[in-house]
């Protein structure tokens, strides 16, 4: 499977070459520009999300904040995945999905920072609070992340400028979905329990990830001391 | 849940409706208008020239958009008549069968609302012939697999085209059509697990898109569309 | 099917959180999870987010072993080694090397009293007769040096301890350019202002080392400890043979 994002498994149809095609005239080379996808003979390559560093700074800083809000879940939801492995506490089909589902939220953190290049915000630090540590507790959180990540990637959508991206989100969004439906088939409960998935406002999913306190806030710098006053020396024994 | 899709969001300015409603002599300049308010891509082409705006002009439109949401009216019609079927026929039973009731519902939901949204423009309902897998469990499960996979590559594949608005709609649509995709392969295959990575119910990283070209051969290829 | 449904987020979450802290039906003893697995170069690690009391077995009745803060005596976050966790009664404990004397003390504390686990590849081997600091990452040495350990009147203690905090910016030549933390205290110098913690450090005087030199701290140059810093993560376990 592959494990990066590239514009011939996005575009494996020519969906973007074929409305670029239908363009008339000199309407292809602004179409091509407005989709991000000039520069380098990106069309047909497999450079990360049709971008490469010369066309990177044709991504909008909206575009840039929803790709790092993404990443953010991502890297939320690789890292809870990734810790539940490893702690020794599922087994059976929820093993099975801790760690299909983990290769794919891997998968999707490494293509959306190599999308984003430097402007990638870091990887947080997270306390995953037991959650990762127990059958129940995993199935648990596991369909709550899910559907929020459904509803996150629905509400962005459409804020979307550049069409590579918007391409690689929807492809995301759609795999969220059937992650969704499966934990709540595990978990015995209805995978498709709406006829509409509702969208999420990023501020209503950051809401909701800000009081899992999943995610612990970079330490905040040491109170500020003049520059002449130099920190107490340890007191270790010397 | 109340509905975050109604009909106001989805045609706003009701240009969907006005510009498949009425004659295209009379809105024409009227769509120009619209259109050279909305956003300048349509200054560009053909457009002042020839006439209507050509839909495969690419730049999303209020025309482009319903010709997109009739496509999705066609799947979604194949999709809960063959769901309607296959409930009614007595071949189904168990987990598949409740499967089967709640997808149908869905579907029938998913036309109600792309005919409310197209008004008098949305597609007639066609004649379907489903060669009998609606009448036997095992073809019911393999064709369904294919049905919702194959529609979840339609939305992902026309949803780069809509405008805005209607993208929100098809988002919350699509990703109904995802969890329908994975619920049914896990009934087909589940207990065969960990083994069949290729039928999981997430089987790749990205969900592939499909062209509208690409889905109408495959649709065309099962011959369920008789008329 | 149009029901209603809720929106994901603070309630679910809260509700999939709750269900940790039911209990069980039947307290079944389970088998501890290693948290750490030398064996297998992998060291887990957590601070502390809210003081609590270390105990002898994982029960909120069994004797206390320890108070825990969540700073330690420099005011840097306390951070711990965790050895196992075992579920009982529906909530999670964890087993952690305590840094009290006498040195390899150990206790169980409440696993929501801790912060997210860290996972470190790297273990810091002193040894005392020979003088030596080896960094190994995933069991291949990556740096060495010669060092000086406390004299014998206070010697460096034996024992498998950890680095918890990392100091700089400080002006005592004592200590050279740059402090590390360890979770080791002196068994000798016990009135020692701030508890008597074992510190792996730099040195204003590199020309006695190697030798038995200290009040217990590990010493190396300056130019060595610099050399460490950038390979040696706070987490990282000390094994003083």
């Amino acid at each position: 499977m592959p494990d990066t994002l590239s514009l011939d498994v996005i575009d494996a149809d020519g969906a973007i070459r074929e409305t670029a095609a239908a363009a008339a005239g000199d309407t292809r080379a602004r179409f091509l520009a407005k989709a991000g996808l000039l520069g380098g003979g990106l069309v047909g390559s497999s450079a990360l999300l049709g971008l490469n560093p010369a066309t990177a700074g044709a991504q909008g800083k909206s575009d840039i904040a929803i790709l790092n809000f993404a990443l953010t879940l991502e890297y939320l939801e690789a890292a809870f995945y990734t810790e539940a492995e490893s702690m020794g506490a599922l087994d059976g089909e929820l093993a099975l999905f801790a760690e299909v589902v983990g290769a794919h939220e891997r998968a999707h953190v490494k293509a959306l920072k190599a999308a984003l290049g430097s402007n990638a915000v870091a990887r947080p630090r997270f306390n995953f609070r037991g959650t990762t540590e127990s059958a129940s507790g995993f199935a648990a959180t596991a369909q709550v992340l899910e559907d929020t990540g459904v509803a996150a990637y629905a509400g962005q959508a459409p804020r979307v400028k550049s069409t590579a991206i918007l391409k690689a989100a929807l492809a995301i969004h759609t795999v969220e979905a059937r992650h969704a439906s499966w934990i709540r088939d595990i978990n015995d409960a209805p995978p498709a329990p709406a006829v509409f998935d509702s969208p999420l406002s990023m501020r209503a999913v950051l809401a909701a990830v800000a009081d899992t306190r999943f995610i612990v806030p970079a330490r905040r710098r040491r109170r500020r001391r003049p520059r002449r006053d130099t920190p107490p020396a340890p007191r270790f024994t010397g | 849940m109340s509905e975050p899709l109604t009909l106001d969001l989805l045609d706003s300015d009701g240009a969907i409706r006005e510009a498949l409603d009425e004659g295209m002599q009379g809105t024409r300049s009227e769509l120009f208008r619209k259109a050279i308010v909305g956003g300048g891509t349509f200054l560009a082409g053909g457009l002042l020239i020839g006439g209507l705006p050509k839909v495969a002009l690419g730049a999303p439109s209020a025309a482009q958009d319903a010709e997109i949401l009739n496509f999705a009216l066609l799947l979604e019609y194949l999709e809960s008549e063959f769901y309607v079927r296959a409930v009614a026929g007595g071949a189904l039973s168990g987990d598949v069968l409740a499967f089967a009731t709640v997808v149908r519902d869905h579907e029938l939901a998913h036309v109600d609302f792309l005919q409310t949204a197209l008004g008098s423009s949305a597609i007639a309902k066609p004649t379907f012939d489903f060669k009998g897998t609606t009448a036997n469990q095992t073809s019911f499960i393999a064709t369904s697999i294919v049905l919702e996979d194959t529609g979840v590559a339609a939305y992902n594949g026309q949803g780069p085209r809509l405008r805005k608005q209607t993208l929100g709609a098809a988002a919350s649509i699509v990703s109904v059509e995802a969890r329908h995709a994975a619920w049914i392969r896990h009934l087909a295959a589940a207990p065969a697990y960990p083994n069949a990575p290729a039928d999981y119910p997430a089987p790749a990283v990205l969900d592939p898109a499909l062209s509208k070209a690409q889905v109408e051969a495959a649709v065309g290829a099962t011959g369920f569309i008789t008329g | 099917m149009t029901a209603a449904r809720r929106v994901p987020g603070i309630t679910g979450l809260a509700a999939a959180l709750a269900i940790l802290l039911l209990p069980a039906a039947a307290a079944a003893a389970q088998e501890d999870f290693a948290l750490s697995e030398p064996g297998a170069h992998m060291w887990r690690w957590a601070t502390v987010d809210q003081r609590t009391f270390a105990r002898a077995a994982p029960n909120p009745g069994a004797r206390v072993v320890a108070r825990v803060s969540t700073l330690t005596p420099e005011k840097t976050p306390e951070a711990l080694p965790l050895l196992a966790r075992r579920e009982v009664d529906g909530r999670l404990w964890v087993r952690v090397r305590l840094p009290v004397l006498p040195n390899g003390t150990t206790g169980w504390v409440l696993r929501d009293r801790l912060g997210g686990y860290q996972t470190v590849r790297t273990h810091l081997i002193v040894d005392r007769r020979r003088l030596t600091a080896r960094l190994e990452r995933r069991g291949r040495t990556v740096f060495r040096a010669r060092i000086g350990i406390g004299q014998s009147r206070w010697p460096t203690p034996r024992g498998s301890f950890m680095i918890r905090n990392r100091l700089s910016g400080f002006n005592d030549p004592v200590y050279g350019v740059l402090a590390f933390g360890t979770t080791a205290r002196s068994a000798t110098l016990t009135d020692w202002p701030g508890g008597g913690f074992i510190g792996v450090h730099g040195t204003s005087r590199p020309d006695i080392l190697p030798g038995r030199v200290s009040h217990g701290c590990i010493r190396m140059s300056n130019a060595d400890i610099r050399r460490l810093d950038r390979r040696m993560p706070v987490g990282t376990p000390v094994s003083v043979r």
